[in-house]
């Protein structure tokens, strides 16, 4: 819910409401029906061994919630915290499963409606962000917003292949020997664990 | 007769429970046939089990559920009629049917089910053996045995007393509002103090009150939580028994201290690494029988299987009296894949500890049980997960102990706050010792380093390195010492805070096996601190410094 479905077979005037915001200058938009709600940026803390674009994490009334600077996961220096800045909190669909997380932004813009014909598909290429992370574009006067697909956004595939590099790296420590040999040992480990 | 949906679904929900717990009852006494064959009176029990599926599944309308229970009562009822006990053979046969009826019983919800074609021969077998036998029991009696005892099975045992089930989640839930609690009165606690006046004293006196009761409570809360490990346990006496049947050994599980109670999250995570190690026992430990008479051991090994209290901690021990690890063929294999060198001299804790290093196996063959170089591994991070740790200790020819030590409870830890930079780490008491001053004339900026403390070298690992935390060490650092499996070592830290209540919380989904750290919490401030998992912290840093010391 909340994804336009590109155009097809789809009611040419049914809308859906997106929420922007300013990331590193630029102007992104989420499908409403991803937000939980807004809260100020306070108090993050960063967790140790994790990607760079994972600033940490938050206290959501005694829930601990991760929060994910876009800039950085885009490529971008990491953004810089404001009296604007805030975070979003998102609910990301996780392996089937609702996940919450938290969206890093410098400020929050305004509540939009798009109608499907007013999204655009977005170009192979001059974008900043992987067109794979996109559901479009959509126009905001002469200005366009991206459309985040924040699931994919937030894909935390790409998070858990990160830590498990990073644990295995932190287990192979202290004998120097055992490079060569304990690869293949992980890689049947890893063979019989898919096949379990 | 049609019960009205939203009353069926009431029904379906005791019949799942209460035949789920009749089962595990009934696989429990037929294991328990097999080796103290001497009680006809477990014939009885078992048949009411039987008896009372059948008759429930039939209220249902689960008329194939209803007809396997039925064919199963009545070889039951064969064996009371005889005053008899089956045959390992036919106990095999009944243990087959438990499963099949728990896979049957599990899927009632969606209705009466067709039999899978295993099913009707599991039935068929069954019905065929009642046959047989009370053929033979007419022959002998002249007349024949009467199978309408329905009246009597009727009766359950009654509850001794008044309990009620309730869903783990809503108990994790009580238990995440208990640890809230604590944070939010830590707050107003100090908010009070600072005000200082008359009437904030009062206001102090009071608060205090309510915290005396608010541990009354949170004590109630983690004691619901408390279960007996006794279940699970005796679920792996069929394991033992089945796993050493196929595979030509004779075993037994023996089951101490299965009253013992221990945190339910911690007994559901528990449960993998036990299975593994008992299927280790049974596979590698002990010897196939002529082996054991050779030695002059009794043919039937067996695994002793103890829980204990200790402090905050429960002790589970797995001891067997086989072969015991080989210690020669352990190091071998260690040095041929690399773990060790061949020269290193390594002490007899380390040679054990080599066998849960990832990748390592020494069985020669894979068999469907173990030997495939996954699983020991694999036991001690789901130890370490639950804050705990493994030890084995094993003597040739005569067998080997691996002791688990675990804390009751994963929701609330004693942690001892310790800063560096800007964040506040926990690090759990039990593991902490001593606090120290790092000597300035000892000091060095690397990554971790050797500290003489009272003459020993004690090996030390700088938390800001570890964890890559931005800005410089301060002129004075102090070291945490922690002791793990018996070994020491410190932690290099800014600043000591002092000693809190932790309530653990997850990372959550979105982080795995964070290297280092073993949960979070939210701070008296509001903030999120880490809890450091101290044994992977330091498992780096502890091989090192005892191939250093030797």
């Amino acid at each position: 819910m909340g994804a336009p479905n590109q155009g097809k077979n789809q009611l040419p005037l049914s809308t859906v409401q997106y929420l922007t915001f300013l990331t590193a200058g630029e102007e992104y938009a989420i499908g409403i029906g991803k937000v939980k709600e807004i809260i100020e940026y306070e108090a993050v803390t960063t967790v140790p061994n994790t990607p760079i674009w994972i600033r940490g994490v938050t206290n959501l009334r005694g829930r601990v919630v991760p929060v994910v600077d876009l800039a950085v996961k885009f490529g971008l220096p990491a953004s810089r915290i404001s009296k604007f800045s805030c975070v979003i909190i998102t609910e990301v669909m996780f392996q089937g499963e609702e996940l919450t997380m938290g969206v890093l932004a410098d400020s929050v813009c305004q509540v939009i409606e798009l109608s499907a014909d007013e999204i655009e598909a977005t170009p192979a290429f001059g974008t900043r962000v992987k067109t794979e992370y996109l559901l479009g574009m959509g126009a905001l006067g002469k200005k366009f917003c991206l459309i985040l697909d924040i699931d994919k956004v937030l894909s935390t595939d790409e998070l858990l292949a990160v830590t498990e590099s990073v644990a295995d790296e932190g287990s192979v420590h202290a004998p120097a020997v055992d490079l060569g040999a304990d690869a293949p040992a992980k890689q049947k480990a890893a063979h019989f664990e898919a096949g379990a | 007769m049609d019960l009205a949906d939203f009353d069926r679904e009431a029904v379906l929900a005791s019949f799942l429970a209460e035949s789920e717990e009749g089962l595990d009852l009934m696989e429990r006494v037929l294991v328990q046939m097999e080796s103290s064959p001497s009680d006809p009176e477990l014939v009885h029990n078992i048949f009411r089990v039987a008896h009372s599926i059948k008759g429930n599944a039939t209220s249902l309308q689960l008329s194939e559920l209803a007809g396997v229970a039925h064919v199963v009562e009545d070889l039951l009822d064969v064996f009371r009629e005889q005053h008899t006990l089956p045959s390992p053979d036919l106990i095999s046969l009944l243990l087959k049917a438990v499963d099949e009826l728990r896979a049957m019983v599990s899927t009632a919800s969606t209705g009466n089910q067709e039999l899978t074609p295993g099913q009707q021969n599991l039935r068929r077998e069954i019905a065929h053996e009642v046959k047989k036998r009370s053929e033979r029991a007419v022959n002998a009696n002249g007349s024949a045995g009467d199978s309408g005892s329905a009246a009597k099975a009727d009766t359950l045992p009654g509850p001794g007393h008044r309990t009620l089930r309730a869903d783990v989640e809503k108990l994790d839930h009580m238990l995440d509002l208990t640890g809230e609690i604590v944070i939010a009165q830590g707050r107003l606690r100090r908010l009070i103090q600072k005000l200082g006046t008359e009437q904030g004293r009062a206001m102090l006196e009071m608060h205090r009150e309510a915290e005396r009761l608010y541990m009354d409570l949170q004590s109630e809360v983690m004691s619901i939580r408390m279960v007996p490990v006794g279940p699970l346990f005796r679920q792996l006496v069929r394991s033992v028994r089945d796993l050493a049947r196929s595979h030509g050994k004779m075993a037994r599980l023996e089951v101490v201290g299965g009253d013992v109670e221990v945190d339910t999250t911690v007994l559901e995570q528990l449960k993998d690494p036990l299975l593994h190690l008992v299927r280790n026992a049974v596979d590698h430990g002990l010897e196939k029988p002529e082996v054991r008479e050779r030695q002059g051991k009794n043919p039937c090994g067996v695994i002793r299987l103890t829980a204990a209290h200790s402090g905050g901690n429960i002790i589970v021990t797995l001891q067997d009296d086989g072969a015991g690890f080989d210690r020669e063929r352990i190091l071998d294999k260690a040095r041929r894949v690399g773990l060790v060198s061949a020269k290193d001299e390594i002490r007899e804790q380390d040679i054990y500890d080599l066998v849960f290093q990832a990748g390592f196996s020494t069985a020669e063959a894979v068999t469907d049980l173990s030997g495939r170089g996954v699983g020991l591994d694999v036991v001690r991070r789901n130890i370490d997960t639950l804050r705990g740790t493994v030890e084995i200790s094993s003597t040739a020819g005569k067998g080997s102990t691996i002791t688990i030590r675990l804390p009751l409870t994963l929701a609330i830890i004693e942690g001892f706050l310790v800063r560096v930079g800007a964040e506040t780490f926990v690090v759990p008491l039990e593991h902490v010792t001593e606090c120290t001053e790092l000597p300035a004339e000892q000091r060095c900026s690397e990554a971790s380093g050797i500290l003489s403390l009272r003459g020993t070298a004690l090996p030390y690992v700088r938390l800001r390195h570890a964890f890559s935390l931005s800005g410089e060490a301060p002129k004075r650092e102090n070291i945490v010492v922690v002791k793990i499996n018996e070994r020491y070592a410190g932690i290099a830290v800014d600043e000591l805070l002092g000693g809190m209540q932790t309530v653990v919380k997850p990372l959550g989904r979105a982080f795995r096996a964070v290297p280092g750290i073993a949960g979070s919490t939210v701070l008296g401030d509001g903030r999120v601190g880490l809890i450091i998992d101290v044994p992977s912290l330091l498992r780096g840093v502890m091989q090192s410094s005892s191939q250093a010391q030797a």
